[in-house]
Protein backbone atom coordinates (compact mmCIF):
# COMPACT_ATOMS: atom_id res chain seq x y z
CA UNK A 1 0.00 0.00 0.00
CA UNK A 2 2.60 2.15 1.03
CA UNK A 3 4.61 1.37 -2.58
CA UNK A 4 1.57 2.24 -4.23
CA UNK A 5 1.05 5.75 -2.57
CA UNK A 6 4.55 7.24 -2.86
CA UNK A 7 4.69 5.26 -6.29
CA UNK A 8 5.74 8.38 -8.79
CA UNK A 9 2.71 7.03 -11.34
CA UNK A 10 0.62 6.92 -8.75
CA UNK A 11 0.75 10.22 -7.69
CA UNK A 12 0.69 12.50 -10.55
CA UNK A 13 -2.14 10.12 -11.68
CA UNK A 14 -3.81 10.99 -8.17
CA UNK A 15 -3.01 14.50 -9.14
CA UNK A 16 -4.42 14.97 -12.41
CA UNK A 17 -7.60 12.93 -11.24
CA UNK A 18 -8.03 15.43 -7.88
CA UNK A 19 -7.40 18.57 -9.71
CA UNK A 20 -9.41 17.89 -12.27
CA UNK A 21 -12.68 16.64 -9.18
CA UNK A 22 -12.20 20.15 -7.58
CA UNK A 23 -12.47 21.79 -10.74
CA UNK A 24 -15.52 19.82 -11.53
CA UNK A 25 -17.36 20.26 -8.59
CA UNK A 26 -17.04 23.82 -8.15
CA UNK A 27 -18.26 24.26 -11.97
CA UNK A 28 -20.51 21.40 -11.49
CA UNK A 29 -22.12 23.46 -8.72
CA UNK A 30 -23.04 26.30 -11.05
CA UNK A 31 -25.05 23.70 -13.17
CA UNK A 32 -27.01 21.96 -10.55
CA UNK A 33 -28.04 25.24 -9.22
CA UNK A 34 -29.42 26.74 -12.08
CA UNK A 35 -31.40 23.87 -12.58
CA UNK A 36 -29.01 22.11 -15.46
CA UNK A 37 -27.11 19.45 -14.40
CA UNK A 38 -28.32 16.66 -17.32
CA UNK A 39 -27.30 19.24 -19.95
CA UNK A 40 -23.41 18.01 -18.27
CA UNK A 41 -24.91 14.00 -19.23
CA UNK A 42 -25.87 14.64 -22.60
CA UNK A 43 -22.47 16.73 -23.41
CA UNK A 44 -20.34 13.74 -21.50
CA UNK A 45 -22.00 10.75 -23.21
CA UNK A 46 -21.69 13.01 -27.15
CA UNK A 47 -18.42 13.38 -26.57
CA UNK A 48 -17.38 10.03 -26.69
CA UNK A 49 -18.01 9.85 -30.61
CA UNK A 50 -15.65 13.08 -30.68
CA UNK A 51 -12.98 10.74 -28.89
CA UNK A 52 -13.26 7.85 -31.71
CA UNK A 53 -13.71 10.41 -34.55
CA UNK A 54 -10.29 12.21 -33.80
CA UNK A 55 -8.57 8.63 -33.35
CA UNK A 56 -9.89 7.50 -36.70
CA UNK A 57 -8.03 10.99 -38.60
CA UNK A 58 -5.02 11.21 -36.24
CA UNK A 59 -4.66 7.34 -36.16
CA UNK A 60 -2.99 7.39 -32.90
CA UNK A 61 -4.33 7.91 -29.79
CA UNK A 62 -2.80 11.44 -29.18
CA UNK A 63 -3.85 13.18 -26.24
CA UNK A 64 -4.54 16.23 -27.45
CA UNK A 65 -6.31 15.32 -30.65
CA UNK A 66 -8.87 13.06 -29.18
CA UNK A 67 -9.39 15.76 -26.26
CA UNK A 68 -10.34 18.24 -29.32
CA UNK A 69 -12.45 15.86 -30.40
CA UNK A 70 -14.49 15.39 -27.64
CA UNK A 71 -15.01 19.14 -27.45
CA UNK A 72 -16.18 19.66 -30.70
CA UNK A 73 -18.46 16.91 -30.58
CA UNK A 74 -19.60 18.15 -26.76
CA UNK A 75 -20.16 21.75 -28.84
CA UNK A 76 -22.27 20.21 -31.46
CA UNK A 77 -24.35 18.23 -29.45
CA UNK A 78 -24.76 21.07 -26.63
CA UNK A 79 -25.81 23.04 -30.43
CA UNK A 80 -27.98 20.14 -31.12
CA UNK A 81 -29.90 20.39 -27.71
CA UNK A 82 -30.38 24.27 -28.71
CA UNK A 83 -31.16 23.74 -31.91
CA UNK A 84 -34.28 20.99 -31.10
CA UNK A 85 -36.03 22.65 -28.35
CA UNK A 86 -36.17 26.09 -29.86
CA UNK A 87 -36.96 25.43 -32.99
CA UNK A 88 -39.47 22.31 -31.73
CA UNK A 89 -42.01 21.57 -29.22
CA UNK A 90 -39.80 18.77 -28.08
CA UNK A 91 -39.12 19.51 -24.06
CA UNK A 92 -35.40 19.92 -22.96
CA UNK A 93 -35.36 16.58 -20.97
CA UNK A 94 -36.43 14.93 -24.12
CA UNK A 95 -34.17 16.50 -26.78
CA UNK A 96 -31.21 15.58 -23.51
CA UNK A 97 -31.97 11.98 -24.06
CA UNK A 98 -32.14 12.00 -27.36
CA UNK A 99 -28.95 13.58 -27.65
CA UNK A 100 -27.30 11.79 -25.07
CA UNK A 101 -28.04 8.16 -26.41
CA UNK A 102 -27.74 8.91 -30.34
CA UNK A 103 -24.11 10.40 -29.99
CA UNK A 104 -23.10 7.65 -27.27
CA UNK A 105 -24.52 5.47 -29.78
CA UNK A 106 -22.52 6.75 -32.68
CA UNK A 107 -19.63 6.62 -30.68
CA UNK A 108 -19.87 2.62 -30.01
CA UNK A 109 -20.62 2.39 -33.38
CA UNK A 110 -17.70 3.68 -34.80
CA UNK A 111 -15.60 2.18 -32.11
CA UNK A 112 -16.39 -1.49 -33.03
CA UNK A 113 -16.07 -0.49 -36.85
CA UNK A 114 -12.60 0.68 -36.11
CA UNK A 115 -12.12 -2.27 -33.58
CA UNK A 116 -12.57 -5.03 -36.04
CA UNK A 117 -11.01 -2.85 -38.75
CA UNK A 118 -6.67 -4.05 -39.39
CA UNK A 119 -5.72 -0.82 -40.72
CA UNK A 120 -6.13 1.09 -37.27
CA UNK A 121 -3.79 -0.14 -34.58
CA UNK A 122 -4.14 0.58 -30.64
CA UNK A 123 -7.96 0.32 -30.42
CA UNK A 124 -8.04 -1.38 -27.43
CA UNK A 125 -7.53 2.04 -25.73
CA UNK A 126 -10.84 3.30 -26.70
CA UNK A 127 -12.76 1.73 -24.72
CA UNK A 128 -10.67 3.31 -21.55
CA UNK A 129 -12.65 6.35 -22.26
CA UNK A 130 -16.39 4.99 -21.61
CA UNK A 131 -15.49 3.90 -18.11
CA UNK A 132 -12.17 5.65 -17.30
CA UNK A 133 -8.99 3.90 -16.83
CA UNK A 134 -6.60 6.48 -14.71
CA UNK A 135 -3.81 3.58 -14.36
CA UNK A 136 -3.56 4.01 -18.09
CA UNK A 137 -2.83 7.83 -18.52
CA UNK A 138 -0.01 9.08 -20.13
CA UNK A 139 1.96 12.05 -18.73
CA UNK A 140 0.35 14.40 -21.24
CA UNK A 141 -3.33 13.33 -20.41
CA UNK A 142 -2.39 14.58 -16.76
CA UNK A 143 -0.28 17.85 -17.89
CA UNK A 144 -3.62 18.85 -19.99
CA UNK A 145 -6.47 17.92 -16.99
CA UNK A 146 -3.68 20.44 -14.62
CA UNK A 147 -3.31 22.77 -17.31
CA UNK A 148 -7.35 22.85 -18.55
CA UNK A 149 -8.28 22.53 -14.32
CA UNK A 150 -6.04 25.40 -13.40
CA UNK A 151 -7.48 27.68 -16.56
CA UNK A 152 -10.75 26.82 -15.85
CA UNK A 153 -10.65 28.05 -11.23
CA UNK A 154 -8.89 31.27 -12.61
CA UNK A 155 -11.72 32.13 -14.87
CA UNK A 156 -14.28 31.26 -12.47
CA UNK A 157 -12.60 33.34 -9.85
CA UNK A 158 -12.05 36.09 -12.11
CA UNK A 159 -15.90 36.24 -12.72
CA UNK A 160 -16.91 34.90 -9.18
CA UNK A 161 -18.92 37.88 -8.30
CA UNK A 162 -20.27 38.49 -11.98
CA UNK A 163 -21.30 34.32 -11.96
CA UNK A 164 -22.90 34.66 -8.45
CA UNK A 165 -25.32 37.74 -9.33
CA UNK A 166 -26.29 35.75 -13.09
CA UNK A 167 -27.23 32.76 -11.45
CA UNK A 168 -29.63 34.11 -8.39
CA UNK A 169 -30.79 36.97 -10.53
CA UNK A 170 -30.36 37.18 -13.79
CA UNK A 171 -32.70 40.04 -14.54
CA UNK A 172 -30.91 42.54 -11.73
CA UNK A 173 -27.56 41.20 -12.94
CA UNK A 174 -28.48 42.06 -16.49
CA UNK A 175 -29.81 45.46 -15.01
CA UNK A 176 -26.44 46.91 -13.57
CA UNK A 177 -24.53 46.00 -17.09
CA UNK A 178 -23.16 41.96 -16.43
CA UNK A 179 -23.44 40.50 -19.89
CA UNK A 180 -25.68 37.08 -18.95
CA UNK A 181 -24.75 35.61 -22.21
CA UNK A 182 -20.90 35.86 -21.80
CA UNK A 183 -21.71 34.26 -18.22
CA UNK A 184 -23.79 31.59 -19.75
CA UNK A 185 -20.93 30.67 -22.31
CA UNK A 186 -18.49 30.74 -19.67
CA UNK A 187 -20.04 28.19 -17.91
CA UNK A 188 -20.77 26.10 -20.69
CA UNK A 189 -17.36 26.42 -21.98
CA UNK A 190 -15.41 25.39 -18.55
CA UNK A 191 -17.98 22.50 -18.43
CA UNK A 192 -17.49 21.15 -21.99
CA UNK A 193 -13.64 21.53 -21.37
CA UNK A 194 -13.53 19.75 -17.88
CA UNK A 195 -15.99 17.05 -19.65
CA UNK A 196 -13.19 16.70 -22.37
CA UNK A 197 -10.52 16.63 -20.71
CA UNK A 198 -11.62 14.34 -18.44
CA UNK A 199 -12.61 11.20 -20.12
CA UNK A 200 -9.65 9.20 -20.06
CA UNK A 201 -9.73 9.54 -16.27
CA UNK A 202 -13.09 9.39 -15.46
CA UNK A 203 -15.06 7.93 -18.55
CA UNK A 204 -18.07 9.63 -20.51
CA UNK A 205 -20.79 7.67 -19.09
CA UNK A 206 -19.79 8.61 -15.53
CA UNK A 207 -18.39 12.19 -15.83
CA UNK A 208 -21.62 13.95 -14.93
CA UNK A 209 -21.46 12.60 -11.36
CA UNK A 210 -17.90 14.41 -10.88
CA UNK A 211 -19.99 17.76 -11.49
CA UNK A 212 -23.47 16.67 -9.64
CA UNK A 213 -22.78 14.83 -7.03
CA UNK A 214 -20.22 17.15 -5.28
CA UNK A 215 -22.86 19.83 -5.20
CA UNK A 216 -25.52 17.99 -3.94
CA UNK A 217 -23.05 17.41 -0.83
CA UNK A 218 -22.14 21.01 -0.95
CA UNK A 219 -25.64 22.55 -0.63
CA UNK A 220 -26.83 19.74 1.90
CA UNK A 221 -24.02 21.01 4.37
CA UNK A 222 -23.98 24.96 4.11
CA UNK A 223 -26.25 27.52 3.06
CA UNK A 224 -23.82 29.75 1.61
CA UNK A 225 -22.62 30.03 -2.19
CA UNK A 226 -19.36 30.19 -1.53
CA UNK A 227 -18.90 27.57 1.26
CA UNK A 228 -20.84 24.99 -1.37
CA UNK A 229 -18.24 25.66 -3.48
CA UNK A 230 -15.37 24.78 -1.74
CA UNK A 231 -17.09 22.07 0.40
CA UNK A 232 -18.61 20.71 -3.53
CA UNK A 233 -14.66 21.25 -4.53
CA UNK A 234 -13.31 19.65 -1.38
CA UNK A 235 -15.28 16.17 -1.34
CA UNK A 236 -15.08 16.28 -4.74
CA UNK A 237 -11.07 15.73 -4.37
CA UNK A 238 -11.05 13.53 -1.61
CA UNK A 239 -13.07 10.85 -3.64
CA UNK A 240 -11.03 11.21 -6.52
CA UNK A 241 -7.88 10.42 -4.54
CA UNK A 242 -9.50 7.51 -2.97
CA UNK A 243 -11.36 6.39 -6.08
CA UNK A 244 -7.79 6.39 -7.81
CA UNK A 245 -5.92 4.58 -5.40
CA UNK A 246 -8.70 2.01 -5.37
CA UNK A 247 -8.00 1.53 -9.09
CA UNK A 248 -4.46 1.60 -8.55
CA UNK A 249 -4.36 -0.72 -5.84
CA UNK A 250 -6.88 -3.04 -7.42
CA UNK A 251 -6.93 -5.16 -10.40
CA UNK A 252 -8.36 -3.57 -13.43
CA UNK A 253 -10.96 -1.57 -11.17
CA UNK A 254 -11.70 1.14 -13.69
CA UNK A 255 -11.16 4.81 -12.10
CA UNK A 256 -14.39 6.31 -12.66
CA UNK A 257 -16.66 4.01 -11.30
CA UNK A 258 -14.09 3.41 -8.38
CA UNK A 259 -14.81 7.37 -7.83
CA UNK A 260 -18.02 7.66 -8.34
CA UNK A 261 -18.72 5.01 -5.26
CA UNK A 262 -16.99 6.88 -3.23
CA UNK A 263 -18.38 10.37 -4.32
CA UNK A 264 -21.89 7.87 -3.92
CA UNK A 265 -21.07 7.25 -0.54
CA UNK A 266 -20.20 10.82 0.64
CA UNK A 267 -23.91 11.79 -0.52
CA UNK A 268 -25.37 9.18 1.57
CA UNK A 269 -23.63 9.79 4.63
CA UNK A 270 -24.62 13.52 3.39
CA UNK A 271 -28.48 12.75 3.20
CA UNK A 272 -28.18 11.40 6.43
CA UNK A 273 -26.00 13.58 8.81
CA UNK A 274 -25.98 17.02 7.13
CA UNK A 275 -27.60 19.79 8.83
CA UNK A 276 -30.09 19.37 5.75
CA UNK A 277 -29.95 15.50 6.15
CA UNK A 278 -32.47 12.97 6.84
CA UNK A 279 -31.28 12.62 11.07
CA UNK A 280 -31.34 16.07 11.53
CA UNK A 281 -34.59 16.73 10.51
CA UNK A 282 -36.16 13.59 12.33
CA UNK A 283 -34.95 14.91 15.57
CA UNK A 284 -36.40 18.45 15.09
CA UNK A 285 -39.66 17.13 14.08
CA UNK A 286 -39.29 14.71 17.14
CA UNK A 287 -38.39 17.99 19.02
CA UNK A 288 -41.77 19.96 17.89
CA UNK A 289 -43.92 16.85 18.61
CA UNK A 290 -42.72 17.18 21.62
CA UNK A 291 -43.75 20.63 22.34
CA UNK A 292 -46.94 20.64 20.87
CA UNK B 1 -39.13 71.37 -16.23
CA UNK B 2 -37.66 68.65 -18.55
CA UNK B 3 -38.19 65.22 -17.49
CA UNK B 4 -36.18 63.05 -16.05
CA UNK B 5 -36.85 59.71 -18.41
CA UNK B 6 -38.39 60.52 -21.59
CA UNK B 7 -40.01 57.72 -24.07
CA UNK B 8 -39.82 58.22 -27.71
CA UNK B 9 -42.57 56.11 -30.06
CA UNK B 10 -41.07 53.27 -28.29
CA UNK B 11 -42.58 49.75 -30.27
CA UNK B 12 -41.94 46.35 -28.90
CA UNK B 13 -42.82 42.99 -29.88
CA UNK B 14 -42.43 39.47 -28.56
CA UNK B 15 -42.29 36.80 -31.34
CA UNK B 16 -43.93 39.34 -33.52
CA UNK B 17 -46.97 40.17 -31.53
CA UNK B 18 -47.64 43.38 -30.44
CA UNK B 19 -46.44 44.02 -26.72
CA UNK B 20 -45.99 47.64 -26.86
CA UNK B 21 -46.97 50.59 -29.45
CA UNK B 22 -46.58 54.01 -30.01
CA UNK B 23 -45.51 54.47 -26.36
CA UNK B 24 -44.87 57.95 -25.78
CA UNK B 25 -44.14 59.48 -21.62
CA UNK B 26 -42.14 60.85 -19.59
CA UNK B 27 -40.78 60.52 -15.71
CA UNK B 28 -40.67 63.55 -13.85
CA UNK B 29 -37.47 63.81 -11.49
CA UNK B 30 -38.01 63.41 -8.02
CA UNK B 31 -41.98 61.54 -8.27
CA UNK B 32 -43.44 58.86 -7.40
CA UNK B 33 -44.98 57.40 -10.54
CA UNK B 34 -47.27 54.35 -10.91
CA UNK B 35 -47.82 52.87 -13.81
CA UNK B 36 -51.13 51.11 -14.02
CA UNK B 37 -53.13 49.26 -16.14
CA UNK B 38 -55.19 45.70 -17.18
CA UNK B 39 -52.93 42.00 -17.26
CA UNK B 40 -51.17 41.85 -20.46
CA UNK B 41 -50.91 45.82 -20.61
CA UNK B 42 -47.36 45.41 -21.02
CA UNK B 43 -46.28 47.39 -17.65
CA UNK B 44 -43.37 45.36 -16.89
CA UNK B 45 -42.48 45.09 -20.55
CA UNK B 46 -42.54 48.84 -20.32
CA UNK B 47 -39.97 49.29 -17.26
CA UNK B 48 -37.67 46.71 -18.97
CA UNK B 49 -37.43 48.61 -21.94
CA UNK B 50 -36.56 51.88 -19.66
CA UNK B 51 -33.69 49.45 -18.39
CA UNK B 52 -32.51 48.32 -21.36
CA UNK B 53 -33.21 44.44 -21.06
CA UNK B 54 -35.56 44.65 -23.86
CA UNK B 55 -34.32 45.52 -27.63
CA UNK B 56 -37.87 47.15 -28.90
CA UNK B 57 -38.45 47.63 -32.60
CA UNK B 58 -38.24 50.68 -32.54
CA UNK B 59 -37.78 54.00 -30.15
CA UNK B 60 -35.77 55.92 -28.00
CA UNK B 61 -35.77 56.03 -24.18
CA UNK B 62 -33.73 58.99 -22.62
CA UNK B 63 -32.58 59.52 -19.69
CA UNK B 64 -31.38 63.32 -19.06
CA UNK B 65 -31.38 63.57 -23.04
CA UNK B 66 -29.05 60.46 -23.16
CA UNK B 67 -29.40 57.47 -24.40
CA UNK B 68 -30.24 55.22 -21.10
CA UNK B 69 -27.83 52.81 -21.81
CA UNK B 70 -25.71 55.37 -20.26
CA UNK B 71 -27.16 55.93 -17.02
CA UNK B 72 -27.89 52.43 -16.25
CA UNK B 73 -25.77 52.58 -13.19
CA UNK B 74 -28.12 55.16 -11.75
CA UNK B 75 -30.74 52.89 -11.59
CA UNK B 76 -31.98 50.31 -8.93
CA UNK B 77 -33.96 47.46 -9.95
CA UNK B 78 -36.51 45.01 -7.80
CA UNK B 79 -37.19 42.37 -9.07
CA UNK B 80 -40.74 40.74 -9.01
CA UNK B 81 -40.54 37.79 -6.41
CA UNK B 82 -40.77 34.83 -8.84
CA UNK B 83 -37.92 36.15 -11.14
CA UNK B 84 -35.01 34.72 -8.75
CA UNK B 85 -33.85 31.68 -8.53
CA UNK B 86 -34.67 30.61 -5.01
CA UNK B 87 -32.53 27.30 -4.91
CA UNK B 88 -29.46 29.85 -4.53
CA UNK B 89 -27.44 29.33 -1.33
CA UNK B 90 -27.24 33.00 0.12
CA UNK B 91 -27.71 34.87 3.24
CA UNK B 92 -29.88 38.33 3.62
CA UNK B 93 -26.62 40.10 3.66
CA UNK B 94 -25.00 38.10 0.68
CA UNK B 95 -28.54 39.33 -1.49
CA UNK B 96 -27.90 43.02 -0.29
CA UNK B 97 -24.23 42.99 -0.83
CA UNK B 98 -24.93 42.37 -4.91
CA UNK B 99 -26.36 46.01 -4.59
CA UNK B 100 -22.35 47.20 -4.06
CA UNK B 101 -21.28 45.53 -7.37
CA UNK B 102 -22.13 48.13 -9.52
CA UNK B 103 -19.59 49.98 -7.20
CA UNK B 104 -16.75 48.12 -6.99
CA UNK B 105 -15.82 47.33 -10.33
CA UNK B 106 -14.86 43.79 -12.03
CA UNK B 107 -12.55 41.50 -9.90
CA UNK B 108 -12.92 43.32 -6.43
CA UNK B 109 -15.22 41.76 -3.72
CA UNK B 110 -17.00 43.81 -1.08
CA UNK B 111 -14.96 45.19 1.68
CA UNK B 112 -16.23 46.02 5.08
CA UNK B 113 -17.12 49.68 4.01
CA UNK B 114 -19.59 48.06 1.47
CA UNK B 115 -20.78 45.98 4.16
CA UNK B 116 -21.28 48.81 6.57
CA UNK B 117 -23.66 50.27 3.93
CA UNK B 118 -25.46 47.04 3.18
CA UNK B 119 -26.09 46.90 6.99
CA UNK B 120 -27.25 49.35 7.32
CA UNK B 121 -29.52 49.44 4.51
CA UNK B 122 -30.95 46.20 5.87
CA UNK B 123 -31.77 48.04 9.30
CA UNK B 124 -33.84 50.83 7.21
CA UNK B 125 -35.64 47.98 6.09
CA UNK B 126 -36.01 46.70 9.45
CA UNK B 127 -34.39 43.38 8.71
CA UNK B 128 -30.96 43.61 10.31
CA UNK B 129 -31.96 40.72 12.54
CA UNK B 130 -32.40 38.27 9.14
CA UNK B 131 -29.12 39.57 7.84
CA UNK B 132 -27.67 35.52 8.60
CA UNK B 133 -30.59 34.24 7.45
CA UNK B 134 -31.08 31.96 4.39
CA UNK B 135 -33.07 33.94 1.88
CA UNK B 136 -35.09 31.21 0.65
CA UNK B 137 -36.80 30.79 4.60
CA UNK B 138 -38.00 34.14 4.25
CA UNK B 139 -41.86 35.37 4.15
CA UNK B 140 -43.16 36.99 0.63
CA UNK B 141 -43.30 40.73 2.43
CA UNK B 142 -39.68 39.88 4.35
CA UNK B 143 -37.97 39.13 0.32
CA UNK B 144 -39.27 42.07 -0.89
CA UNK B 145 -37.28 44.26 1.84
CA UNK B 146 -34.47 42.52 1.18
CA UNK B 147 -34.81 42.66 -2.25
CA UNK B 148 -35.43 47.23 -2.12
CA UNK B 149 -32.36 47.02 0.58
CA UNK B 150 -30.68 45.62 -2.22
CA UNK B 151 -31.20 48.67 -4.22
CA UNK B 152 -30.88 51.09 -1.45
CA UNK B 153 -27.04 49.57 -0.89
CA UNK B 154 -26.61 50.15 -4.76
CA UNK B 155 -27.55 53.79 -3.82
CA UNK B 156 -28.86 54.55 -7.18
CA UNK B 157 -31.38 57.73 -7.63
CA UNK B 158 -33.68 56.43 -10.14
CA UNK B 159 -35.91 52.88 -8.33
CA UNK B 160 -37.61 50.52 -10.89
CA UNK B 161 -40.06 48.55 -8.99
CA UNK B 162 -42.12 45.54 -10.18
CA UNK B 163 -45.11 44.84 -8.37
CA UNK B 164 -43.07 45.52 -5.02
CA UNK B 165 -46.73 45.13 -2.95
CA UNK B 166 -47.73 42.04 -4.61
CA UNK B 167 -48.32 39.52 -2.02
CA UNK B 168 -46.62 40.97 1.04
CA UNK B 169 -48.43 41.69 4.68
CA UNK B 170 -49.53 45.17 5.22
CA UNK B 171 -47.18 46.07 7.92
CA UNK B 172 -44.16 45.67 4.84
CA UNK B 173 -46.27 47.86 2.52
CA UNK B 174 -46.66 50.86 5.15
CA UNK B 175 -43.03 50.35 5.39
CA UNK B 176 -42.05 50.43 1.71
CA UNK B 177 -44.24 53.16 1.14
CA UNK B 178 -42.80 55.47 3.78
CA UNK B 179 -39.11 54.47 2.79
CA UNK B 180 -40.56 55.79 -0.73
CA UNK B 181 -41.32 58.76 0.76
CA UNK B 182 -38.14 59.48 2.88
CA UNK B 183 -36.22 58.48 -0.21
CA UNK B 184 -38.13 61.05 -2.57
CA UNK B 185 -37.50 63.54 -0.11
CA UNK B 186 -33.31 62.99 -0.23
CA UNK B 187 -34.05 63.57 -4.33
CA UNK B 188 -34.76 59.93 -5.70
CA UNK B 189 -37.43 58.92 -7.95
CA UNK B 190 -39.67 55.83 -8.12
CA UNK B 191 -41.34 54.47 -11.43
CA UNK B 192 -43.65 51.32 -9.43
CA UNK B 193 -46.05 48.83 -11.37
CA UNK B 194 -48.74 49.05 -9.49
CA UNK B 195 -51.85 46.85 -8.97
CA UNK B 196 -54.14 48.31 -6.71
CA UNK B 197 -56.57 51.35 -7.94
CA UNK B 198 -57.87 51.94 -4.58
CA UNK B 199 -54.23 53.05 -3.71
CA UNK B 200 -52.93 55.11 -6.43
CA UNK B 201 -53.89 57.93 -5.21
CA UNK B 202 -52.80 57.58 -1.35
CA UNK B 203 -49.41 56.06 -2.33
CA UNK B 204 -48.31 58.28 -5.56
CA UNK B 205 -47.97 62.20 -7.06
CA UNK B 206 -47.96 60.58 -10.88
CA UNK B 207 -48.82 57.90 -12.98
CA UNK B 208 -49.08 56.31 -16.46
CA UNK B 209 -52.47 54.61 -17.50
CA UNK B 210 -50.87 51.80 -19.85
CA UNK B 211 -52.83 49.42 -22.19
CA UNK B 212 -50.14 48.75 -25.00
CA UNK B 213 -49.88 52.52 -24.96
CA UNK B 214 -50.36 55.18 -23.35
CA UNK B 215 -54.16 56.16 -22.06
CA UNK B 216 -53.60 58.83 -19.78
CA UNK B 217 -50.15 60.86 -17.98
CA UNK B 218 -49.40 63.03 -15.38
CA UNK B 219 -49.78 64.31 -12.09
CA UNK B 220 -52.38 62.38 -10.16
CA UNK B 221 -54.72 65.34 -9.93
CA UNK B 222 -54.59 65.90 -14.03
CA UNK B 223 -55.01 61.95 -15.26
CA UNK B 224 -56.05 59.96 -12.44
CA UNK B 225 -59.52 60.41 -13.99
CA UNK B 226 -62.58 57.71 -13.94
CA UNK B 227 -62.71 57.91 -17.78
CA UNK B 228 -59.22 56.93 -18.20
CA UNK B 229 -59.27 54.48 -16.23
CA UNK B 230 -62.69 53.48 -17.86
CA UNK B 231 -60.92 53.69 -21.50
CA UNK B 232 -57.52 51.74 -19.82
CA UNK B 233 -59.58 48.96 -18.35
CA UNK B 234 -62.70 48.24 -19.72
CA UNK B 235 -63.34 49.66 -23.42
CA UNK B 236 -59.97 48.64 -24.52
CA UNK B 237 -59.43 45.41 -22.84
CA UNK B 238 -60.73 42.32 -25.07
CA UNK B 239 -60.05 44.06 -28.36
CA UNK B 240 -56.30 43.23 -28.73
CA UNK B 241 -55.95 39.66 -27.09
Amino acid sequence: MIDILSGYTFLIVAFGTVILAFASGVIGTVSVIKGQSLIGDAIGHATFPGIVIAFMLVGIRDTFSLALGALILGIVAFFIIQLITEQSKITLDSALALVLSSFFGLGMALMSFVQGNPNFDGTQGLSDYIFGQAAYMLRSDVYLIIAASILSLLIFALFYQQIKIYIFDPIYSRSIGISNPLMNFMILAITITLIAVGLKAVGAILIVNLLIAPAVIGQLWSNRFFHVLLIAGTTGAAAAFIGTYISTAGDDIATGPAIILVLSAFVVLSLIFSRKGLLRRSIQKRKIGERT
Amino acid sequence: MTPLITVKDLNVAYQEKPALWHVNMSIQENSRTAIVGPNGAGKSTLIKSIMKLIRPVSGKIEIEGRDARHALKRVAYVPQKGEVNWDFPATVLDVVLMGRYVHKGWIKRPNRKDESIALSALETMKMEAFKNRQISELSGGQKQRVFIARAIAQDADIYIMDEPLQGIDITTEKLIIGIMKQLQQEGKTFIVVHHHLDTVEEYFDHVVILNKTVIAEGTIGSAWRKENINRAYYEMSGSHD
